[in-house]
């Protein structure tokens, strides 16, 4: 090697180590990206957390449990409101498309704030309670508990004659905290469960 | 008898109007329970709002918020959940006790939070100068090694240079 080549090597080298060394420095200026994807879950389990004994045929004043949870992979911790909502079939579910939340008044809510990779759980017991009637085509559930709260609902239902029922839902939506308007909004994720209302 | 009937008169006025007046304070006293209870509830909202804003703001400086700070602030938001389920349900005395108690628990959670912001971002702030400090050394460090480092290499290849004899190769045939 000649003169000009070994300055070269030498001049690469001198570089390489200083950028060594300010390693340390851009580290703290220069955010890096951690490439993983940011999400929320939100489910309901059945009383044995599982997912596959969830109430289905209700009995008027007795007792039914679920759970309801949260898993926060955001990034940072988040601020969570969950709102119990109960509908007949012809009533309208959250339009995932336009990420919209059902136009129905909540009953309950839960709020909670779940630290990044994290998750909240809580339980909820409902009963469907009297006035409750029904005939051969309709059926109406005046009051529903949730979580020993009582709650006006007054929805009817029509007989469904391909599954034989009179169904209602309840579902849940999970809304998020927005820091910049200080506000909750929708985060386009609901679950629900099916509930046929057997008899009085 | 006209005075009998004065007298008679004036005690159905009275009883009317003792009637009318508790229907009237009833009727007072539930409007400000109502309003009482929404001003305490939007006031609660903004008490977790403004103490969930001061966590995440401590986090983001570096701080470990997953332990005290974050039970308190989901209990008070637990009260503001049970608040605002009592106001639909129109309980405003629980409304007011919960959303007062929610307020009381976030103020103390946002003061905690704001302290463990400063602390974090003051230790975070002298890890920058630091490492900073430490890496503008090195840098320089390492830019005075390499000149000096050249430059006495450079000498020696010169000296190696001009040490070198040539030599004459006899051509024998």
């Amino acid at each position: 090697m000649n003169l000009e080549e070994y300055r070269t090597v030498f001049a690469a080298g001198s570089l390489v180590a200083m950028l060594i060394v300010a390693v340390p420095t851009l580290g703290l200026i220069v955010p890096f990206p951690s490439g993983m994807e940011r999400f929320s879950e939100f489910w309901v389990l059945d009383p044995n957390h599982m997912a596959e004994d969830y109430p289905f045929n209700v009995r008027v004043n007795e007792s039914y449990s679920v759970f309801v949870g949260v898993g926060n992979h955001l990034g940072s911790s988040s601020y969570y409101s969950v709102y119990v909502k109960f509908r007949n079939q012809t009533q309208p579910l959250p339009n995932a498309t336009a990420s919209e939340p059902s136009p129905l008044p909540p009953l309950y809510e839960f709020r909670a704030l779940v630290v990044d990779g994290g998750t909240w759980e809580a339980p909820l017991t409902f009963s469907v309670l009297n006035p409750f009637s029904r005939n051969d085509d309709s059926a109406f559930v005046g009051r529903l508990s949730i979580n020993d709260l009582v709650f006006s609902v007054n929805a009817s239902a029509k007989w469904d004659s391909e599954y034989s029922g009179f169904y209602y839902q309840i579902f849940l939506e999970l809304w998020l905290y927005d820091t910049a308007s200080q506000s909750f909004r929708f985060h386009n994720r609901f679950v629900g469960i099916w509930l046929n209302v057997t008899s009085s | 008898m006209s005075g009998v009937s004065v007298l008679k008169f004036s005690f159905i006025l009275m009883t009317l109007l003792v009637f009318a007046s508790q229907f009237y304070v009833s009727v007072t006293s539930a409007q400000v329970g109502e309003s009482e209870a929404s001003s305490a509830l939007t006031s609660a909202e903004g008490a977790v709002g403004s103490a969930y804003q001061a966590v995440l703001k401590a986090e983001e400086a570096g701080a470990n918020v997953s332990g005290l700070l974050l039970v308190q602030l989901n209990d008070a938001g637990e009260l503001l959940a049970k608040a605002k389920v009592a106001y639909r349900l129109e309980d405003f005395d629980e409304v007011v006790f919960s959303a007062s108690l929610c307020s009381e628990i976030s103020e103390n959670v946002k003061n905690e939070a704001d302290e463990l912001h400063v602390e974090t971002y003051g230790s975070k702030i002298t890890v920058f100068w630091l490492t900073s400090t430490g890496s503008l050394v090195g840098v320089v460090a390492v830019g005075f090694g390499s000149f000096w480092g050249w430059r006495f290499f450079k000498k020696r290849y010169y000296e190696r240079v001009l040490e070198m004899k040539p030599e004459v190769s006899s051509d024998e045939s």
